[in-house]
């Protein structure tokens, strides 16, 4: 558990400025000179206000092998963003949809609109940092744009520019020693729609200035940058909580799959819990979150409690080939090669003492690798730390996502519910 | 005593910011300023740990043997640490192993006599590493925690 700091005294939000980026925004019309995955489309400068018709509230989403050409389990979509307030507006094919992350990631290299900079008060320009658990991280600038998802709108949202060129490079606080995902081969992505329990990417542990700050945020001159304080508020955001409606959650729904796996797989992402006539909360059970978005995955009585639900993970990440006494890979050693497929079992466990059993298989993954296939609901590898349930866990399995702070007719997240 | 304190200080300009698997443990102390963290130290039996808690959350232990070795370290915190640091030495053979085809998610390296263990997500990560054959005797890696 982690603590709740106040929010920041000194350098409160309205403290930090928009700038346009070094080109001029008029000159930039987000249709010329784009790539395959960019378009222009019109979004209206619009106001956001309770609909008296339900908006379109579905995004298609699919399963595959990425833009990189060679995952697996990848769940992607389309956003679309813009420059604030206007129409001015380009298409993010291939951005993987992640619950174990919040936040809008972008390569640079995919973006052609000019966005502008959120700056400091010293007119410094905020650099953000991310690292997952592969030890992979990203890099970039924080620029503000209009994010479209669906019939949604979330305005003004902080997105990080992953490998911007003329942005300072790399500090070494934000260095793990892994890969920099700043090219669509290393990422598998185009970006990164971060939409897990939680709201911010770092919360009120970056906010508080003068205390010891994660390195997540800097403020960069020209050449330097430096961990800094940013408001909650300007932080990266979970856009679902910004739109004006269908904003406490979403709900991710994939088919099932036979164990062989499929080719391709479609599927919605559904925004608002209980907001309309598509996502109503039934037949599922409520699993709590702590505040770092963890909850308690039991197996064979051995508690694991920093467990979580996590799409952006393309296995089931538990415990051991030793303990399970099923091998790893000759070729992957990171995912389990039973001769044959095995069941198991896990009871999750949440904070409001809700506990359900949980079903999946793992088979060979090596021989489900070489059918050319990109879904599997069965494959998995060590993680001997915690449960990481990835998105195998997702098919045939309606799972709700629940924002932290945003009530639901089964209380406020931050929650999961299957 | 003068030859011991040129040696301190030597450490302090050039080893890596933290103890790295496998060194020596003169470098906590540096440790300790670098992380600007508070120091702690128990003594358990058979090994000690020394602990750098950050404000931030963030907390490093080095497990050091009898013979002052740093056998196993573990993190736990809001972002991932840089590995390069913890790993020193083992570094590129952790990097090697990892690249492993098609995994995005959580690592677990086995690689000869090193173990190496990442997960988590973003606001809590967890990594634990050490090294199999200094292990102090009879202990199981199990207190690398």
């Amino acid at each position: 558990m982690k603590r709740r700091l106040p929010r920041a005294r000194r350098s409160s939000w309205h403290a930090y400025v928009l700038l346009a980026a070094g080109i001029g925004l008029l000159a930039g019309t987000g249709c010329g000179a784009s790539s395959g995955s960019s378009s222009s489309s019109a979004s209206g400068g619009s106001t956001p206000s309770t609909p008296s018709t339900p908006v379109n509230n579905t995004q298609p989403i699919q399963v595959g092998a990425g833009p990189a050409g060679n995952d697996i389990n990848q769940l992607m979509t389309s956003i679309n963003i813009c420059v604030p307030g206007t129409s001015t507006c380009q298409t993010i094919s291939n951005v993987l949809v992640d619950t174990g992350s919040t936040g809008i990631r972008l390569l640079a290299s995919q973006v052609t609109l000019a966005l502008p900079q959120l700056n400091d008060a010293n007119n410094h320009s905020i650099g953000n940092c991310v690292a997952f658990a592969d030890t992979s991280y990203a890099w970039g600038p924080v620029r503000i744009a209009d994010i479209e998802i669906a019939g949604e709108l979330a305005s003004s949202v902080s997105v990080q520019l992953i490998g911007s060129t003329g942005f300072p490079a790399v500090p070494a606080a934000c260095n793990t020693g892994g890969s920099n995902n700043d090219t669509v081969q290393t990422l598998g992505a185009n970006g990164i729609l971060g939409i897990g329990v939680l709201r911010q990417d770092c919360g009120s542990a970056c906010a508080t200035s003068g205390s010891q700050l994660p390195p997540v945020y800097f403020s960069c001159t020209s050449t330097n940058c430096s961990v800094t304080a940013v408001p909650s508020q300007q932080q990266l955001q979970n856009p679902v909580a910004l739109f004006p409606q269908d904003n406490n959650g979403l709900l991710i729904a994939l088919p099932a799959l036979a164990a062989q796996g499929a080719s391709s797989l479609s599927g919605s992402l559904i925004f608002g819990i209980g907001t309309q006539t598509n996502n109503a909360l039934t037949g599922v059970q409520v699993y709590a979150t702590d505040s770092n978005g963890n909850f308690t995955a039991t197996f064979n009585g051995q508690a694991y409690s920093g467990s979580v639900v996590d799409s952006g993970s393309n296995g089931i990440f538990f415990l051991d080939a030793a303990t399970l006494g099923i091998p790893t890979c000759s070729a992957s050693p990171s995912f389990y090669c039973p001769a044959s497929g095995v069941a198991y079992s896990a009871i999750t466990t949440g904070a409001n003492g809700n506990s359900g059993t949980v079903a999946f298989s793992i088979a060979n993954a090596q021989s489900l690798f070489v059918t050319g296939n990109t879904a599997f609901n069965n494959v998995g590898g060590p993680n001997p730390g915690a449960f990481d349930f990835g998105l195998p866990f997702f098919y045939g399995r309606p799972v709700y996502v629940a924002i932290e702070g945003q009530s639901t007719s089964a209380g406020s997240g931050p929650y999961w519910a299957y | 005593m003068r030859a011991v304190a040129a040696i301190v200080l030597l450490s302090l300009v050039t080893v890596p910011a933290w103890a790295a698997l496998g060194q020596a443990r003169d470098s906590v102390q540096s440790d300790q300023r670098l992380l600007q963290g508070r120091l702690s130290t128990v003594e358990a039996q058979g090994y000690t740990v020394h602990q750098i808690t950050r404000d931030d959350g963030g907390v490093v232990k080095e497990f050091v043997s009898p013979d002052g070795k740093v056998f196993g370290m573990a993190w736990q915190g809001p972002t991932m640490p840089n590995l390069a640091q913890l790993l020193g030495a083992h570094f590129a053979e952790f990097q090697q192993a990892a690249k492993s085809a098609h995994r995005r998610g959580p690592l677990a390296v086995h690689v000869g006599e090193l173990v190496v263990e990442t997960s988590g997500h973003l606001r809590s990560f967890r990594v634990r590493a050490y090294l199999i054959n200094m292990l102090p005797n009879n202990l199981s890696p199990e207190v690398v925690q």
